[in-house]
């Protein structure tokens, strides 16, 4: 029963890495302040406290670090509910200049290997990823991707948008319904995307066979980087059927809190708003403005685990 | 309907494929590439036509237009075909290995109605482009100083066997990174008369250059600096900030915001005197389909824009990257001569 409560509110960690899409300065300032993990973890407990269970991170190295935190105090975070986010982008893109694509690829599936299947990739005479088959490798890279959350739960897992967008321009209908198979057949969990180009996506996949998708954008009020437009953006919201997750919805903060969340809330078929935020005021707030307009029934009755 | 083909399926090539196969009036019909383990794993999930062979791709698709998206060493290469074949051509920066190649290039296109563009994808980025019309506006005076300064963590370790770790194939800081700042430069201020104290320093690299400084020095006494450094890892992805000193103001910007100061109110809607920020957020407009930023989308969408209209390319054409290529090369000559004057 619980497995089926829709996260209305999920907690992003955007603010944690030295992301922000207003300001390199603040991003500057965010990097430096969240150097330390307990930091982090200062900010994710009290989120918890507020009755924010639900939490999406990208495959961020750092977030290997949360994760053992996590593992660590099972107690503590006994209801907490995992939404990851993968790939972490500029990791691949790094190793893409150094190496070129295929030594890139090749470097990350042999790191995804144990000794013992290196050992036996090379005395194949290298099984390297130039043999492979192309989806053989995205799986091999989401269970790599995957290792970090291990033990933890996740309810769905999000293919970022630098991956999903490029995907969808290709129109790579396998690899989608692959990802989608191996997410439900391996983690036992939903699939789900991350995109910039919501409309043309859920047309996409609902033309695929992929029914009901879970889709996260970004969704605000000055309609930025709702592509191609807020209005057709809009229609998608009221016309598919999809469940669409709001993301960027103050736009780093651009958007003055009540007016984002008034529009967003004012959205139809929202299932939830992923946001973030560093002070516990700020999460307090947010999290207030989104109950008074939505009714969040028992999602925040919860007794807070974190003091 | 224009039918295109991508030449290298690189990270640029299958970005420039993933945006123009959403484009309405674009059809791929084809894609090349020297990697088997490309053409046979990756471009099947493409579908279109894979070749190992260029001249044979173009022979037998004839498309309307090229995407040049090769390492820089086989731009000139894939260029003449595609221009022999009577295509359009949109080829990746930095345009060519040298400027007597980019200058053959740009004679190749001469008196043909071919459109040609080259990929420095800053000029069409939001706030470059905002800030483009506030210096063509004279609303800060006449420039005094500038100086652009990128930084980034492409790379951190010694890197052999790509490309970009080899000079002669068009690697090092210099052509792969710091081209986007010269670009810079010759788009907001112009080409520079002179280029002195060029240093070309290394921090992992073996075979290339991880910093370059430059001074630039223009006739009418306006100078500026570039400086580059592709291997800092404290940053978490390539930044560029641009500043400019003009008699009546200066400009800030990098490209998420910029902030301008004037001394005295400016003859401009919407900006006073002191300083006057502005947010990416407020300035981007959507584009038809994302991926990896407007900018990419811009500049592929005014490429087909003008081939449909007939129109050559006025923003990056391939004389633009000449023009860059030609101060790439005096920032190498000097660096290699020590960094003296008269570069």
């Amino acid at each position: 029963m619980e497995d089926k409560q829709v996260d209305r509110i999920i907690f992003g960690d955007n603010q944690f890495f030295g992301i922000n899409h207003m300001s390199e300065e603040r991003a500057q300032a965010r990097a430096e302040r969240f150097k330390d993990i307990g930091a982090i973890i200062d900010v994710i407990d009290n989120a918890y406290a507020c009755g924010i269970h639900a939490f999406m991170f990208n495959t961020h190295d750092r977030v290997g670090e949360l994760c053992d935190h996590f593992r660590a105090h099972p107690g503590r975070y006994r209801d907490l509910r995992l939404y990851p986010s993968m790939p972490y982008a500029h990791k691949y893109a790094n190793a893409v200049n150094e190496k070129g694509m295929v030594g890139a690829l090749n470097e990350f599936v042999l790191s995804g290997c144990s000794t013992g299947q290196v050992v036996s990739t090379l005395i194949r005479g290298g099984r390297t990823v130039i043999h492979r088959d192309m989806l053989e490798v995205m799986k091999l890279l989401v269970d790599l991707e995957m290792r970090m959350f291990r033990g933890l739960k996740v309810r769905a897992v999000f293919l970022q948008n630098i991956v999903t967008d490029l995907l969808l321009g290709f129109n790579a209908k396998e690899v989608f319904l692959e990802f989608c198979k191996h997410i439900k057949t391996s983690y036992h969990v939903e699939p789900a995307f991350i995109t910039t180009n919501m409309p043309r996506l859920v047309s996409f996949l609902l033309e695929n066979g992929i029914e009901n998708p879970i889709v996260s954008a970004g969704i605000n009020k000055t309609g930025f980087a709702m592509c191609p437009n807020q209005e057709q953006c809009e229609r998608t919201l009221a016309e598919k059927s999809f469940r669409p997750r709001a993301m960027s919805v103050f736009y780093s903060g651009t958007i003055p809190p009540r007016e984002a969340i008034e529009y967003v809330c004012g959205l139809p078929n929202i299932q939830s708003i992923v946001f973030g935020a560093s002070s516990r005021q700020h999460i307090e707030h947010t999290r207030e403005m989104i109950r008074s307009r939505w009714d969040l029934g028992a999602f925040l009755a919860r007794p807070a685990a974190v003091s | 309907m224009l039918t295109g083909a991508v030449i290298g399926l690189g990270r640029m090539g299958l970005t420039h494929f993933s945006i123009l196969n959403t484009h309405p009036q674009v059809n791929f019909v084809a894609v090349c590439d020297s990697s088997s383990f490309m053409l046979k794993k990756v471009a099947k999930h493409l579908n279109v036509r894979a070749y190992k062979n260029m001249g044979k791709m173009l022979e037998d698709v004839r498309p309307d237009f090229v995407i040049v998206a090769t390492p820089t060493a086989m731009h000139a290469e894939a260029v003449k075909c595609a221009v022999a074949c009577g295509a359009h051509v949109f080829v990746e920066k930095p345009f060519s290995l040298n400027p007597e190649q980019g200058r053959e290039l740009c004679r190749v296109v001469q008196g043909k109605n071919l459109v040609h563009q080259v990929g420095y994808v800053n000029r069409f980025g939001d706030v470059f482009m905002e800030v483009k019309k506030l210096l063509d506006s004279e609303a800060i005076g006449n420039v005094v100083t500038f100086k652009v300064e990128m930084n980034g963590p492409t790379v951190l370790h010694g890197a052999r066997g790509s490309w970009r770790s080899k000079t002669t194939e068009g690697g090092g800081c210099l052509y792969d990174f710091a081209s986007h700042g010269v670009d810079l430069i010759n788009y907001l201020i112009g080409p520079p008369a002179r280029v002195l104290g060029a240093v070309l320093g290394r921090i992992y690299s073996e075979g290339v250059e991880d910093t370059v400084s430059a001074t630039f020095v223009y006739e009418d006494g306006t100078r500026g600096n570039l400086l580059a450094n592709w291997s800092d890892a404290s940053y978490r992805k390539p930044t560029c900030h641009f500043e400019v000193l003009g008699r009546q103001g200066k400009i800030m910007a990098n490209p998420y915001s910029y902030k301008v100061f004037f001394r005295k109110d400016p003859e401009l809607e919407g900006f006073s005197q002191g300083w006057n920020e502005r947010y990416f957020a407020s300035i981007a407009r959507p584009v038809r389909f994302f991926v990896r930023g407007f900018e990419f989308t811009r500049q592929l969408d005014y490429f087909i824009d003008r081939i449909l209209e007939g129109r050559p390319s006025e923003v990056c054409s391939f004389e633009d990257g000449l023009e860059a290529d030609l101060v790439i090369d005096r920032i190498r000559r000097n660096g290699e001569n020590g960094g003296q004057a008269g570069g």
